[in-house]
């Protein structure tokens, strides 16, 4: 590539769930692996990708073949590093408890995608009871 | 390969399932993306420009706090462009200190105007509610070929 051209950059939160045998450090090696133009971030959830879009997809996918259903990928707005954004020089991270949240979630994706791999079918949704007036009144006459 | 927009629109299970089904997830991040690297503001989505406040305007009255017409100024030009929606319902991360259930509720109105495919898909809190969730959204999204 043109060192005067101007490319597009695209940066990839990968992350690894709690179910996974797949470690950050396996994913950045294998990422560096590749031997294509883009740089791995090693953290502690799993990895970031940056690139340009068409190089860090292909990385995605190549990611993806060590635990199909267990690594899981968004974009990420801020490049990899970024002072404003970086823990490592004091950068405030406010996505992080929805990052958090959703990273224990991860395990019961794994799970359902390894349910339906093998051919179960969902079972049907929980109707939603009515609560009779005797136990609201239970509920709220309640002495703390 | 359509167009979807998501709801919480950076909720990493929606934007990865979506991208998984060969679709194109509209996020978030994209927009912020956007003025991350071509805009001098100091730290989006933080601050903002005038032209942010001005296009907020189109989804949301003059008299709406600050907040929720900065959240519809990022968002809103992905509800127009969206071929089809996924919601996911009771996320608890999208209320409360991180989220603003105001411009949630904005977000569905504008969806609903939009009149576009919309899926509510439950939140994956159990495996069995993950199963249900990962089969309705892949049906929703092979129907919309």
């Amino acid at each position: 590539m043109s060192e005067n051209k101007p490319r597009m950059r695209e940066t990839r939160l990968v992350m690894i769930s709690p179910a996974s045998n797949v470690t950050p450090d396996l994913l950045v090696r294998t990422a560096h692996a590749l031997g294509r133009e883009l740089s791995a971030k090693e953290t502690c959830y799993g990895c970031l990708l940056e690139g340009d879009p068409a190089t860090v997809a292909e990385a995605r996918d190549e990611l993806r073949k060590l635990d199909p259903h267990g690594i899981y990928s968004k974009r990420r707005a801020y490049p990899a590093g970024d002072p404003r954004r970086c823990r490592a020089q004091h950068g405030t991270r406010p996505g992080y408890a929805q990052l958090e949240s959703e990273w224990k979630l991860l395990a019961n994706l794994q799970n359902a995608m390894d349910a339906i791999d093998l051919g179960e079918k969902a079972p049907p949704e929980p109707q939603k009871k009515i609560l009779p007036v005797r136990e609201f009144k239970e509920i709220y006459e309640v002495n703390l | 390969m359509k167009k979807i927009f998501i709801d919480p629109p950076n909720s990493m299970i929606l934007f990865d399932i979506v991208e998984r089904l060969g679709h194109e997830p509209l996020s978030t991040m994209a927009a912020l993306q956007e003025r991350v690297d071509n805009l001098e503001i100091d730290m989006p989505p933080m601050n903002v420009t005038l032209d942010d406040v001005i296009s907020g305007l189109k989804y949301a009255g003059i008299e709406v706090p600050s907040g929720i017409r900065g959240r519809l100024a990022t968002w809103g030009p992905h509800i127009d462009e969206a071929d089809a929606a996924i919601v996911m319902a009771e996320a608890p991360y999208s209320f409360g200190c991180v989220g603003c259930e105001r411009s949630n509720e904005m977000v569905k109105y504008l969806l609903r105007r939009r009149g576009i495919p919309v899926l509510w898909v439950e939140y994956p809190g159990d495996k069995e509610a993950a199963m249900r969730m990962l089969e309705k959204t892949k049906e929703f999204l092979g129907g919309l070929e």
